[in-house]
């Protein structure tokens, strides 16, 4: 005991370099930079027992931490350059000490942004929905599995296909298994699926005799030998895709022998081909090669290019929310993926491919977050609102998607998300919306006439999710708008103020504006809800459901739908808004950006992504928000083509523990 | 642990075989006769209800403490269960309850856990504890088919709640099995009970096993065993919970003992509820009401009882919504609006009459739960008696986001081990990390911490 402490400061005392050992740059921030947060800023305020506004300065002792954690201080240098830090009531900053700090902390941001850094893609599984292209597209199967498999959840931008949250549990492996072979035994009940993978193991009459004299004459079982043949074949055929690369000569054995051991334990059947065959097929589908995407973790510390197969295998997920096919498997395999045209034709392919609209469904029902109004447990207040009926909802769904898929495969311009004067409806949705002459369910391309609608802020799917079971929520639009097309977020409300609109006194809608007035004479609310509320009101002019009004119930007077943002634009009502937002395409053009990469990586937009994030929007902009070229670059970025190994890498011998 | 008993379960087939084997002397417990053994033995489990949005203050707390109190109006509809609850008072979820943090993913994660959680939008997920429901199924977990069964009324919400920076995982489960790894729950009533009853109902044809499963299991296992690479961290923590999960599924096929003594758990008794309940879900699924949220509810609640009767699982948790659910409840009268938004009425009185209203919604669900295990009995007791169930909310006033003075219930002793019967109100801000020492002590954990517990709850141990 005695010695391990005494190791443990010896250690210790190793461990720790001296002063002098660090680079001068530290030793710099040390001397001269750092004081000057300690004494300005960290010692009243920003410190780990107060964290005010949220910030602890205090914790960044190394150069490395800040630009770690770069976002935080590209707000520092907005609050310092602008004088709204230190505040009003605390000793202002002298001209030396500004220009000291704001010139070294913008040299570590930049410093840091010039090692490009692919951030960290880790192993994952497939999300259900992955999941069931994936099975659908290997064996012409259609699985469900809505409420046979735990939810996902999501994370990182919002997304399904989050690393960190996609778990594999006891219960989901379970319902793996069963889905299996349900799906194995339904691709073999369906003779054209099965043949696509399995062609039959028959023999012709002449095969058949040689078979014989073989086995007569040379004592050689030539038909088992076919038999096996035919097998390795279909497993080949089946586990290159499933595993969205070429099975190893072992693997293949692997498989081929439990073939031959279900085959043989059956000689009496008849389909024993078959039977063996579906077995191995099984097998695969529950493998860890098919339900995870791994890519290898060589030991470098630098990061490095992804192999071709890995590459197509981010593809396929990002573009189909599915797994290669083998026209882009076997342009891995030429290496094509490596020469920017080539690869440039296949986004192209795969974007005009009908798998395309997965990926616009998972996309946009993520990002503008109206996938709520499939799931069963969303629910509006059935007694004020009894038009809300699951058809409904379901159009209001598919009006997104198609319009959304439209902008990307046909008008190719995204900025008609915001200001098209078109849309998709059926007879309910039209009915809904007061547009004449739409007959059927059929969703269907309908050119607007008048100005209440246009682009995602006039579509019931986004109205009614940011909307409250019983009323609308012009702070949630708001709040909406702010994230979704302007891409500035709002900050959290101050601690211990209780969800604002909600918790006035507000019967109905009538007084939610006077309320919202009172509760922004809080100077802690102002800053945010002055454009929160008014992009809010602007949308009041449809109910909770998304139908036009101009009138609230109980109320003779027109709903007042006017309001200005504080960069000094005023409005009335949606269509004015809509020509306003029409002109914050930087803004867009980065919101886009932002929530595509991060639903393209899987993962969370860091702040060592801001050089990818303005390069694709700038090839937004330039390109007149035309998706294809800026899809094209999504594929083409550092951070997807890219990446780097996990710090602690391990060799993998999980097997030997039992 | 205990290690020198059996379990119930082998228990039964030894005596049914011999009693004289001589081997039976090793699985009773120190002062207990063998004749009674049977009687005496009858595993403890556990059941926690988690409702989210707090409560109504006023309409909370019983006037009076001690044995002799009146039931507040949200506990009213538990009044036929007065002498087998504890109300317990004044317990606060400290760690949770700080300046700054968010209202609800923040208070619901550790519901159990006792412990801030990091902060993330989903790369660093970290509650920083293990729940008490999970510690207790480590601990009992291996005698039954399932350590834990995990239910809801809603699936986990998906996306990050980007205003405050929280993964909605988060607001999502109160069950962790590691600080990393949540429980995934169960919502749908259908597949919850085939999971578990398929094969036992009468007159329904039993799965068929595909016999070659066992050798697909171990090709896979193989097939993974083998992946001679070398991994990240992270990769190596997917590859372990895939082979984890496989050999789950291995064990289970492993021991078809297990599950001949499970079928041997499945009493008359228990038929007769299988039959009835797999009618009553036929009968849900063909509505498609899907929006009938007390009968789902109840479907649940049902499978929650059977699971435990029939010793399938000793640790189940129910949430009755997520965190921040707006769930509509203008089914009931005079409520209209969402769950959420109610709970915050700012002290309004209509909005403060129909948030109690929708509490109270939540303790008659609760009252059907406690119906129903008050009624399965073992031998002259009640599931219930032999069993701890938590009913309660990480926030007190749902429009004050606080975690202090907890609205907490504990209905039955777990086997005559809790003093129940009586309404007790604690020194301000006595931890709740207490109370969860306590019953992990009562459950035979053997323990003396949990999160920031300053020792055990005084007065409700019998």
């Amino acid at each position: 005991m005695y010695f391990r402490s005494l190791l443990g400061v010896a250690l210790l005392l190793i461990g720790i370099p001296l002063f002098a050992d660090y680079p001068e740059e530290q030793r710099h921030y040390w001397k001269v930079v750092k004081p000057i947060f300690d004494e300005n800023c960290n010692r009243a305020c920003h410190n780990a027992d107060d964290k005010k506004g949220g910030l602890n300065l205090n914790q960044f002792d190394f150069i490395l931490s800040i630009q770690r954690r770069g976002e935080v201080f590209l707000r520092v240098i907005e609050h310092v350059e602008n004088g709204t830090m230190p505040p009003d009531n605390k000793r202002p900053l002298t001209t030396t000490e500004k220009d000291t700090l704001l010139f070294y902390i913008k040299k570590y941001i930049s410093d840091a942004l010039e090692k490009p850094d692919p951030g960290l893609i880790t192993a994952r599984r497939l999300s259900n929905r992955e999941y069931e292209y994936a099975i659908e597209d290997l064996t012409g199967v259609i699985v469900k599995t809505d409420s046979l498999l735990p939810r996902d959840p999501g994370g990182g931008e919002g997304f399904d296909n989050f690393s960190g949250t996609l778990y594999i549990t006891p219960l989901l492996m379970e319902r793996y298994f069963e889905i299996s072979e349900s799906v194995i035994q339904q691709m073999y009940g369906d003779p054209q699926l099965w043949q696509r993978h399995v062609p039959s193991n028959s023999f012709s009459i002449f095969q058949k005799i040689k078979h014989w004299w073989y086995a007569w004459i040379y004592k050689q079982d030539l038909a088992h030998e076919a038999t096996l043949d035919n097998a390795r074949e279909a497993i080949g055929s089946f586990g290159t895709l499933a595993f969205r690369r070429y099975l190893s000569p072992a693997e293949r054995d692997k498989y081929l022998s439990f073939f031959e051991q279900v085959y043989q334990s059956v000689p009496e059947k008849e389909n024993r081909y078959d039977l063996a065959i579906q077995e191995v097929l099984k097998a695969v589908l529950v493998s860890n090669h098919f339900l995870i995407r791994q890519e290898a973790d060589p030991p470098l510390k630098d990061p490095y290019p992804i192999s071709s197969f890995e590459l197509a295998t981010r593809m396929s997920a990002f573009l189909w929310c599915s797994i290669p096919d083998t026209e882009l498997l076997e342009a891995a395999y030429r290496g094509d993926l490596r020469d920017p045209e080539l690869l440039r034709h296949q986004v192209r392919r795969m974007l005009k491919d009908p798998r395309a609209k997965r990926m616009a469904e998972s996309f946009v029902s993520q990002w503008l977050e109206i996938d709520n109004l499939v799931q069963p447990e969303f629910e509006m207040d059935q007694e004020l609102f009894p038009e809300f009926s699951p058809d409904l909802r379901t159009s209001m769904y598919g009006e997104t998607v198609e319009y959304f898929y439209y902008t990307l495969n046909d008008s190719r311009n995204f900025l008609e998300l915001l200001n098209g004067r078109y849309t998709f409806l059926n007879e309910a949705l039209a009915e809904h919306y007061g547009v004449e002459g739409v007959q059927g369910d059929e969703l269907r391309k309908v050119d607007l006439v008048t100005p209440e609608r246009g682009g995602i802020l006039g579509m019931a799917s986004v109205l009614t999710t940011t909307s409250l079971p019983n009323r609308t929520s012009p702070v949630l639009r708001g709040k909406w708008v702010m994230e979704k097309v302007l891409s500035t977020p709002p900050k959290p409300p101050p601690p211990n103020v209780p969800d604002l609109e909600t918790t006035r006194e507000i019967h109905d809608e009538f007084t939610l504006r006077e309320a919202l007035v009172i509760h922004r004479e809080d100077p802690a609310c102002f800053g945010c809800h002055q454009d929160m509320d008014d992009l809010g009101f602007a949308l009041e002019n449809f109910d909770a459901i998304g139908r036009w009004r101009t009138k609230y119930n109980n109320s003779p007077k027109p709903i007042d739908v006017s309001g200005s943002l504080k960069s000094g634009e005023h409005f009335a009502g949606a269509a004015e808004l809509r020509e306003i937002l029409n002109t914050k395409q930087e803004q867009f053009a980065k919101a886009i950006s932002r929530k595509m990469l991060g639903f393209a990586l899987g993962r969370s937009i860091q702040f060592k992504d801001t050089k990818t994030i303005e390069s694709l929007s700038n090839s937004l902009i330039e390109n007149r928000f035309d998706p294809l070229p800026f899809i094209e670059e999504v594929v083409l970025s550092y951070p997807f083509q890219y990446k780097k190994t996990d710090k602690v890498v391990v060799d993998h011998n999980v097997g030997d523990d039992v | 642990m205990k290690s020198w008993y059996i379990s119930r379960r082998k228990a039964l087939k030894g005596l049914g075989a011999s009693v004289a084997l001589p081997f039976l002397q090793a699985m009773i417990p120190p002062g207990v006769r063998a004749e009674n053994f049977m009687e005496k033995y009858r595993p403890q489990r556990l059941a926690v209800f988690y409702f989210p949005n707090g409560v109504r203050e006023d309409h909370w707390t019983p006037g009076q403490v001690g044995r002799q109190f009146d039931m507040s109006p949200t506990l009213k509809p538990l009044e036929p269960y007065k002498k087998d609850l504890l109300i317990l008072g004044q317990l606060k979820n400290n760690l949770v309850d700080v300046k700054g943090t968010d209202g609800h993913y923040t208070k619901t994660a550790p519901f159990l856990t006792c412990r801030l959680i990091e902060k993330t939008t989903g790369a660093n997920i970290d509650v920083k504890g293990t729940s008490m429901d999970q510690i207790i199924a480590g601990h009992v977990g291996k005698e039954t088919r399932f350590p834990s069964l995990e239910y809801g009324l809603d699936p986990v919400k998906g996306g990050v709640d980007e205003l405050v920076g929280y993964t909605r995982l988060y607001g999502s489960s109160i069950s962790w099995e590691s600080p990393t790894r949540p429980r995934p729950k169960e919502v749908n009533p259908r597949f919850a009970f085939d999971r578990l009853f398929r094969n036992f109902v009468p007159g329904v044809t039993p799965k068929k096993e595909n016999p070659w499963k066992k050798s697909v299991v171990d090709l896979v296992l193989e097939d993974a065993k083998n992946l001679n690479r070398q991994l990240g961290a992270a990769d190596q923590n997917k590859m372990a919970e895939y082979l984890e999960s496989v050999r789950s599924i291995e064990k289970r096929l492993d021991s078809t003992d297990d599950l001949k003594d499970f079928e041997a758990n499945i009493t008359p008794d228990i038929k007769k509820e299988l039959i009835r309940l797999n009618v009553r879900l036929n009968d849900y699924i063909e509505l498609n009401s899907g929006v009938d949220a007390t009968e789902k509810v109840r479907l649940m609640m049902d499978i929650n009882a059977l699971a435990l009767w029939s010793d399938a699982t000793r640790v189940t948790t129910f949430m009755f919504g997520n965190s921040v659910s707006n769930r509509s409840f203008s089914f009931l009268d005079g409520v209209e609006g969402g769950h959420h938004s109610i709970s915050h009425h700012r002290g309004h009185p209509q909005r403060i009459e129909m948030y109690g209203k929708i509490n109270i919604w939540h303790s008659e669900q609760f009252r059907y739960f406690l119906d129903r295990v008050s009624t399965m009995k073992e031998g002259d007791q009640s599931l219930l008696d032999n069993s701890i169930v938590l009913y309660g909310s990480s926030l007190r006033d749902g429009d004050k986001h606080r975690a202090s003075n907890l609205p907490i219930v504990i209905a039955g002793s777990g086997g005559g081990k809790l003093d129940t019967g009586q309404n007790i109100i604690y020194q301000e801000d006595t931890p709740l990390a207490n109370l969860y020492l306590t019953l992990l002590q009562t459950m035979d954990v053997p323990t003396h911490s949990f999160a920031d517990s300053t020792g055990t709850l005084e007065g409700i141990r019998v």
